[in-house]
């Protein structure tokens, strides 16, 4: 299990990092949406740079849900509470931000037509995380099972 | 639906719970889990040694009923 447990301590690392880029992405969003609607999005009226500005801090918000979710996954596994509901409720949580991700970035997709491969990028990854969610709940009804064969 | 007429078989052979579970070699809480419905199996070894132990058939210990 020590191999285990230092994957799942980078893990944790690399995820507060994460939520640590997603803190400052937040505090520059401004200069960040406005070098994307300038630079790449090549748009230079007002209402669309306020409407990407919009998507990318809904988008943010989706992140700190997927973070904070995988953090607690993660110190779950590290407490060695792996076949439980609470966990695939994360899963469902991180699901569900993915695809709210996913909208937001369909929005943003009329403005920047980058912002269309965040969203399919986006619902990629949900249709995995939903997956692994879909394994744990059978493995923890077939642990209850078990358990309850006597 | 099965229902398990554990407690009643015990009453009939007087004997404790506690006891059975030691006959049978599986703990009291198991025995409870069986005795209040709550199991979802039942292994044929454990049931060959209630069998055993009670001195009775399966289907004095097992019961259909409708829902």
């Amino acid at each position: 299990m020590r191999y285990n447990d230092g994957i799942i301590r980078w893990a944790k690392i690399a995820t507060v990092m994460f939520i640590a880029m997603v803190v400052v992405a937040d505090i520059f969003g401004i200069i960040i949406t406005r070098y994307i609607a300038y630079c790449w999005a090549e748009v230079f009226d007002m209402l669309r740079v306020v409407i990407l500005t919009v998507v990318f801090y809904i988008g943010t918000v989706g992140g700190y849900f997927i973070l904070i979710s995988l953090f607690k996954l993660l110190s779950n596994m590290s407490k060695d509470v792996v076949f439980d509901r609470k966990n695939t409720k994360l899963m469902a949580v991180i699901t569900g931000a993915l695809v709210g991700i996913a909208v937001d970035c369909v929005i943003g997709g009329f403005i920047w037509n980058g912002s269309w491969i965040l969203a399919i990028l986006a619902l990629f990854m949900g249709l995995i995380v939903l997956s692994v969610k879909v394994v744990f709940d059978k493995a923890i009804t077939m642990k209850e099972e078990m358990d309850l064969t006597i | 639906m099965i229902v398990v007429n554990l407690d009643v078989m015990m009453a009939k052979r007087k004997i404790s719970s506690g006891e059975l579970a030691a006959k049978v070699g599986i703990t009291q809480a198991n025995l409870s889990i069986l005795k209040n419905q709550k199991a979802k199996a039942v292994r044929f070894s454990t049931l060959n040694d209630i069998c055993k132990a009670l001195d009775c058939q399966p289907g004095d210990i097992l019961e259909f009923r409708e829902d």
